[in-house]
């Protein structure tokens, strides 16, 4: 019973696995990427890890890919054009990589049929939520919260890197992504109600455009 | 033969609960028409059967008899997956909630939980099979190859992964409490002081939080961009017709019960009717009848509550909704994760 659901589940894997790369739609790779998070998800069940299995759906393909598709959808990409492949050196590069991959893969395999030990009986609880949640705020408490702080920077860097409209007043609304923006929200010293549009990506272009001193 | 017996005895469970619970949302919907009918003082439909109790069934009738209509450049495969993952995900939630306690069936020495399946994470499955809703959504606002659809699409998805932040934020005052994810165990802890130790009492901002969350994860009026009528047409599902809009139809009811059924578990007690253990003995068939009943109530009070916001509210503008989300109800989350914990440091026995 349970090799045939693993069989099953993996099968699914290395089917979408294969189909994120083979699709030529971005949209049918990224969908197929979900399928790969959802049956990983369901091998990690099989392993009696069940946190981890559900933090890996709700993270990555409740998340995560929400975002790529939401991206894709966005962005409307259209199918990507067959041929004239403009990065030629990738392919022998490609190949070079996955034969050091193969023999890492047969490597392990032969080291592990040599060192071979029985599968412990007892049932592990390294998946479980309490036996993780306690790791994690005791011994790993470090790297764990270094590691949220990475995110914070990235999250923040991010925010720095699409709000690059240094000129606006503090108070003022911008969507994000606009970059037509009317004269008054951009110079604070212009008339509440002049609505003249400027375009500006960066805020030494605004700054030229509107002949004004950079605010800091 | 005791596994055979055990997945039989689980497919008449799944059976039995699918099909109260399909009942129940296809009422909640006749529900839905005559109440607004009310608020705006009119009728509703009352003409198929007494004061209308077989329109749902009329309703489904012509739903299947309707042309099925498929635009001609849609993304046609994912086009007809999009309203089967929605109900899909919407249906799965339902196994892990527990429905009443243990219920010993009278005249045999039997007991059977009235929960299909209770695992230690079950709080964690519910979350992360909601999101995986999401993409019935915006899977279909896409493949409709229409722009009215693909901006419904859009802001469905941007919405529920503002709003989901705030929901499984809110919950957390919860979990830290009960000390576990399991949806049973949950339950069972609420059941001191006869039955009214419920979680509400302690946790009002998160359940208040966890309501105007769910709210928009459902995409419910006020909350109702994604098919805003008056100016996207009718959003993502514009273009499906007959059964295939019938399925959008059915999980955003679906979804409503089952938000409805998490608040109930979570905040209110779950199947735990207040000072019902004084009347009937805990574990006897009356006591599991009555808890299971309770608990059906607290979801229709909820089920309520939605309709009648929707009788009354207007809809929010798109940056009042993500402003909102991101500005007011996530750091009310977080300093109600934190109130909670300060709280359980020094009181560890509440």
């Amino acid at each position: 019973m349970l090799v045939l659901l693993f069989i099953l589940f993996a099968g699914l894997a290395i089917g979408c696995g294969l189909a994120v790369v083979a699709q030529r739609n971005p949209l049918y790779s990224a969908i197929s990427l979900i399928g790969v998070f959802i049956s990983l998800a369901c091998l990690y069940v099989m392993l009696a890890a069940p946190f981890i299995a559900a933090v890996q759906v709700i993270v990555y393909a409740g998340a995560i890919m929400v975002l790529v598709v939401f991206v894709i959808m966005l962005l409307n990409v259209e199918q990507e054009e067959r041929g004239r492949a403009r990065l030629k050196f990738l392919v022998p590069t490609a190949v070079a990589l996955s034969a050091i991959l193969i023999a890492e893969v047969a490597f392990i395999l032969v080291t592990v049929q040599e060192f071979r030990v029985n599968p412990s009986s007892a049932p592990s609880n390294v998946g479980l939520t309490h036996s993780i949640g306690t790791q994690l705020f005791t011994r790993y408490l470090l790297p764990f919260e270094i590691t949220s702080i990475l995110l914070l920077m990235a999250i923040v860097g991010a925010m720095t890197l699409a709000r690059r409209g240094g000129l606006l007043s503090p108070n003022a609304r911008v969507v994000p992504g606009a970059q037509v923006l009317p004269l008054s929200m951009v110079d604070p010293n212009a008339e509440p109600d002049d609505l003249t549009p400027v375009a500006a990506d960066t805020s030494e272009e605004a700054a030229r455009t509107l002949g004004v001193t950079k605010r800091d | 033969m005791d596994t055979a017996i055990d997945i039989v005895l689980k497919l008449v469970a799944i059976t039995v609960a699918f099909t109260v619970v399909l009942l129940i949302v296809a009422y909640t919907v006749l529900a839905e028409r005559r109440v607004l009918g009310l608020i705006q003082g009119r009728l509703g439909p009352n003409r198929v059967g007494y004061g209308g109790v077989l329109q749902p069934f009329a309703d489904l009738l012509k739903f299947i008899l309707k042309e099925d209509i498929v635009p001609d450049k849609s993304t046609r495969f994912i086009y007809f997956l999009a309203p089967v993952i929605a109900t899909m995900a919407a249906l799965m939630t339902m196994i892990v909630y527990p429905f009443g306690p243990e219920i010993a069936i009278p005249f045999t020495n039997i007991t059977i939980p009235l929960t299909i399946a209770r695992f230690d994470i079950g709080l964690l499955y519910v979350l992360g099979i909601t999101s995986i809703g999401v993409y019935g959504i915006m899977l279909a606002g896409w493949s409709s190859n229409n722009k009215y659809s693909l901006m419904g699409g859009l802001r469905s998805s941007a919405q529920m992964i503002s709003y989901e932040l705030a929901l499984g934020m809110s919950l957390i005052g919860v979990i830290m409490m009960a000390g576990t994810l399991d949806l049973g165990q949950v339950v069972e802890n609420q059941s001191g002081w006869h039955g009214t130790h419920w979680y509400i009492l302690f946790q009002p901002l998160g359940f208040v939080i966890y309501l105007i969350a769910a709210i928009a994860e459902t995409n419910r009026v006020p909350f109702d961009l994604p098919e805003a009528e008056t100016e996207l047409v009718a959003g993502f599902h514009t273009e499906y017709s007959a059964m295939k809009f019938a399925l959008f139809f059915l999980a955003e009811y679906i979804n409503m019960f089952t938000v409805s059924m998490l608040a109930t578990t979570l905040f209110f007690g779950g199947w735990n009717v207040p000072f019902l253990d004084l009347i009937f003995a805990r574990g006897t068939f009356l006591f599991g009848l009555v808890s299971a009943l309770g608990f059906v109530f607290k979801i229709c009070v909820f089920l309520f509550i939605y309709i009648w916001l929707r009788g009354t509210l207007p809809r929010f503008r798109f940056d009042q909704l993500m402003n909102f989300g991101w500005k007011i109800l996530l750091p009310l989350a977080l300093l109600n994760i934190f109130i909670t914990a300060t709280l359980i440091y020094f009181f560890p026995n509440l």
